[in-house]
């Protein structure tokens, strides 16, 4: 058990495990650990399973239509399955400077942390037959790459990973909408970002998104540094991104700190649970396996 | 340095403000938001941690100040106290059923009781005696002290109290005082300097007291007739009784300030120990009272013819009242003319014979010359000489080695000079050289100079209050107690202790006697108000009291102070816990999460 856990590449610390090899053969290892730990296969089904009956309404094909039901309840029900044609997904990866930051030399940074996660759940989906597409943005949109289903575009997906941030602002409410748009039918909108943004602008551009039919996840991204306030005793803290510094001693305001960043997670959780959208922390000292397998679950409570 | 020492923990908790370190965060907006949420607490949390950092460091610069307060009631500084305990004869008296000395040696033994090991305590009486050492040995001193026969000097012995403790250069001083607060002792103020005193005297009226305050025979010498006269202190009257050697010679009632005279002529001879006794009242030690007096037969005198007829009358005089009788041994007669000794030898009437008794003064080997005769009227000085005047006087000079004793003066220059043996008079006994002779002082006092220069052999008759230093008189070497036993002297000794008849020894021989008797004003028992005694002492913030309880809670100076070095150092260790406490406070708690 033990030395099945070991070997699976979705399970050991991320900081080594990116150590080992180009993201690109990174997130393949970490994607066939992740299948390899499923109980069964996630393409089973996907596209001729039944799914609910819903009353018969006019202008419905007659041939979903249910006559059991109708001989023993006089009801008209129709009869639905999950749709046949692959999902359409956007991964949207937040690259402004907060995130190419790390509170120990030893753990990767945000960025680098989500561009493998980006990368692993990218390979997922294309070999689950899904469309994905990429958006990468700071203060202004850096990459855009539509979803496609096609095993070209994961390369093409890593290779725009690999142009690196611009260091500056974030602005995710245009990222979002924009994502919203590469997804023409209703499918699936993934955030990795560490929500170092205006709260209130971020809500109204996830509330776009499921306006527009499409399901949504945020994966926090955070370094553990970022939770437990342990970067230096007593310093002026910068906030290059806003310009913004702030001297503080940490033994005085650490348990202060820690209350707020809890606070500052329920607040997204309960916010972003009212709006349908799914929401998970992920630390950086996290092995990738984690936030991946928040990611599927998430993929299963599409519509 | 205080200053200084606040200033650190100040210093540190400011530091902060100007803290060069900067460090990239790209979460500053929840530390920001932390920071807001949490102002007053975080403000709360600042005052109190800079609170007990000021704290521990006042606490600690103030131990480094070693003080010395009061702290939780208990102990004191180690002091140095003396403890005076008034042992004079008046303390004797009796006072509710025991002697007031007992009570005053309980309050003693309370402040000795109340001494720590760390003090040192002595024990000073108004004899002088110190005792200090260990508290046993002080302890056990105030249970042995007795009653001084006399009445001490309680002044020098708070004095000396004073002094010893500012010897031992202690922190805490002082000397407290258990006294019967005798007016006639606290006749004077008293001050101890930085010492604090602490006095408790007896409250109440002092008991009433009958004394004997003179007991004296007259003259010293009695040949062989003589006098006693004796005075009793008596508020109303006793019986009394005079006695000499084993023979009573008056018994009767006295009455207050009443003299009583016995006049005797006792058979014995040498000197005989008398006593003037008083019935046993409240304070038995001055109930009687000692005097001694020098025994003989009447001296034998031959005056010569060319003395003059006025010492022949008078010496017709003495022979009649029998204080004297005609013989050979003394010798009344012109220096010129005189061949031994004892004499009384007169200045020569002609003063060409001013040779002849200068030599016969040499040959006698008498240290005094007759001078160049002055024929002026000069007044005569000297006791029992008022009024007397000499025309014609030949001033007496002292030659090296001169001893005795000046009588009289005349003209600035003795004139009536005495010695072992002989009386010289510097002018003839003539009208027509001096009054002397008319005078009817003059049959008295030739009496007394046979019987007290001339007859027998010389000798001392000494007073003294018990313990007091006294002059030992030349030729003395021991002194009988009146239980027999000699005990050597030398020339720098004190009066015994006891008060009694002491006779002055040379070899087996008694050549005179030392009467021991307690100070008169001893047995005035008159206590000063508590007012008046206070006014009496002038150390600043002295305590004069009544209560014993409040002379108690006096004792040690610093009452319940002692040194706060420790606690200091405790509460400074507990303030920096507490603020350690108050650090991780928040920490521990997320552990605990």
């Amino acid at each position: 058990m033990e030395t099945s856990r070991a070997s699976r590449a979705d399970l050991i610390d991320p900081a080594q495990l990116a150590s080992l090899g180009r993201m690109e053969i990174v997130a393949k290892w970490v994607v066939d650990g992740f299948l390899q730990g499923l109980h069964r296969s996630p393409r089973k089904g996907f596209s001729v399973e039944f799914a609910e009956f819903r009353p018969y309404q006019p202008g419905d094909d007659l041939r979903y239509i249910d006559w059991k039901i109708v001989a023993r309840a006089d009801k008209w029900m129709v009869k639905q399955f999950e749709e046949e044609t692959n999902m359409r997904a956007a991964i949207v990866l937040d690259v402004s400077k907060s995130m190419d930051w790390r509170g120990s030399p030893e753990r990767m940074t945000k960025l680098a942390y989500a561009e493998q996660i980006v990368a692993s759940l990218a390979l997922l989906l294309i070999r689950q037959k899904d469309a994905v597409g990429l958006i990468r943005y700071d203060d202004t949109l850096r990459s855009v790459i539509p979803p496609r289903a096609r095993s070209v575009q994961w390369r093409r997906i890593v290779k725009a990973l690999e142009e690196g941030g611009s260091g500056k602002d974030s602005d995710m409410s245009a990222a979002l909408v924009q994502a919203g748009k590469l997804v023409s039918r209703p499918g699936l909108v993934v955030l990795v970002s560490d929500l170092l943004v205006d709260e209130e602008a971020t809500l109204a551009a996830l509330k776009v998104v499921r306006a527009g039919g499409h399901g949504a996840t945020v994966l926090h991204i955070m370094d553990p540094s970022e939770r437990d306030f342990d970067v230096s005793p007593e310093a002026i803290f910068a906030d290059t991104e806003r310009n913004f510094q702030l001297p503080a001693t940490a033994a005085e305001v650490r348990e202060a700190y820690r209350t707020t960043v809890e606070h500052a997670i329920a607040d997204w959780r309960s916010k972003l649970a009212a709006l349908g959208v799914g929401y998970e922390v992920v630390f950086t000292d996290s092995p990738f396996g984690v936030p991946l397998r928040r990611a599927f679950a998430s993929r299963q409570r599409l519509p | 340095m205080l200053a200084g020492a606040v200033a650190i923990p100040l210093f540190l908790h400011l530091r902060r403000r100007r803290i060069e370190n900067k460090v990239d965060f790209p979460a500053v907006r929840y530390l920001e938001r932390a920071e807001k949420e949490n102002v007053r607490q975080l403000k709360v949390r600042n005052l109190l941690l800079m609170f007990l950092r000021i704290a521990a460091v006042l606490a600690i610069a103030f131990a480094a100040a070693r003080p010395i307060g009061a702290f939780f009631g208990a102990g004191h500084v180690p002091s140095a106290l003396a403890i005076v305990l008034d042992n004079s004869l008046s303390t004797s008296a009796i006072v509710n059923g025991q002697p007031l000395l007992a009570t005053l040696r309980e309050r003693a033994l309370e402040a000795a009781n109340a001494a720590s090991r760390n003090d040192r305590v002595w024990l000073v009486t108004v004899d002088g005696t110190v005792t200090g050492g260990s508290l046993d040995a002080v302890r056990q001193a105030i249970t042995r002290t007795d009653v001084h026969p006399g009445r001490g000097d309680l002044a020098n012995a708070i004095t000396r109290g004073a002094g010893l403790v500012v010897g031992s250069g202690m922190e805490g001083r002082q000397v407290v005082v258990a006294t019967d607060a005798q007016a006639s002792t606290w006749n004077a103020p008293i001050a101890t300097g930085d010492v604090r005193l602490s006095v408790l005297a007896p409250a109440g009226e002092a008991p009433r007291n009958r004394a004997v305050v003179l007991a004296e025979a007259r003259p010293s010498r009695w040949t062989p007739r003589g006098t006693v006269v004796a005075r009793a202190q008596l508020p109303d009257s006793a019986t009394y009784r005079i006695a000499l050697g084993e023979r009573t010679l008056a018994r009767g009632t006295a009455r207050g300030g009443e003299d009583l005279t016995v006049r005797a002529a006792p058979p014995e001879r040498g000197w005989q120990a008398g006593v003037v006794e008083l019935e046993p009242d409240e304070l038995r030690a001055d109930d009687t009272r000692f005097f001694a007096v020098w025994l003989g037969a009447a001296p034998l005198v031959r005056p010569e013819p060319t003395a003059g007829p006025f010492l022949r009358t008078a010496v017709d005089a003495l022979v009649q009242d029998a204080r004297v009788a005609l013989g050979g041994d003394i010798a009344l007669a012109p220096a010129d003319g005189a061949v031994r000794l004892p004499a009384l030898l007169l200045a020569p009437a002609d003063p060409t014979r001013l040779g002849a008794a200068n030599r016969t003064l040499e040959r006698l080997g008498l240290p005094w010359r007759f001078g160049a005769p002055r024929r002026d009227e000069t007044a005569v000085r000297g006791d029992k000489f008022d009024g007397v005047r000499a025309t014609l006087r030949y001033p007496l000079e002292a030659q090296t080695g001169a001893t005795g004793d000046t009588l009289a003066t005349a003209g600035g220059a003795p004139w009536i000079v005495a010695g072992d043996g002989f009386v010289i008079i510097g002018s003839p006994l003539d009208p027509a050289a001096t009054d002397l002779p008319l005078r009817a002082s003059f049959v008295p006092w030739l009496g007394d100079i046979i019987a007290q220069r001339l007859a027998g052999t010389a000798s001392a008759d000494l007073q003294a209050a018990p313990g007091a230093a006294m002059r030992v008189p030349s030729g003395t070497d021991g002194l009988e107690a009146p239980d027999g036993q000699v005990t050597p002297l030398t020339a720098s000794s004190n009066a015994p202790s006891r008060a009694g008849v002491y006779f002055l020894r040379r070899g087996t021989a008694r050549v005179g006697a030392l009467v021991v008797n307690a100070e008169p004003e001893e047995s005035d028992l008159a206590r000063l108000p508590l007012a008046t005694l206070r006014d009496r002492v002038r150390t600043r913030d002295a305590l004069v009291t009544a209560d014993a309880a409040e002379w108690r809670r006096s004792l040690f100076n610093l009452g319940a102070r002692r040194p706060l070095q420790l606690p200091l150092i405790l509460l400074a260790l507990a303030l920096l816990a507490a603020e350690t406490l108050v650090v991780r406070r928040d920490e521990r708690r997320r552990s605990a999460a």
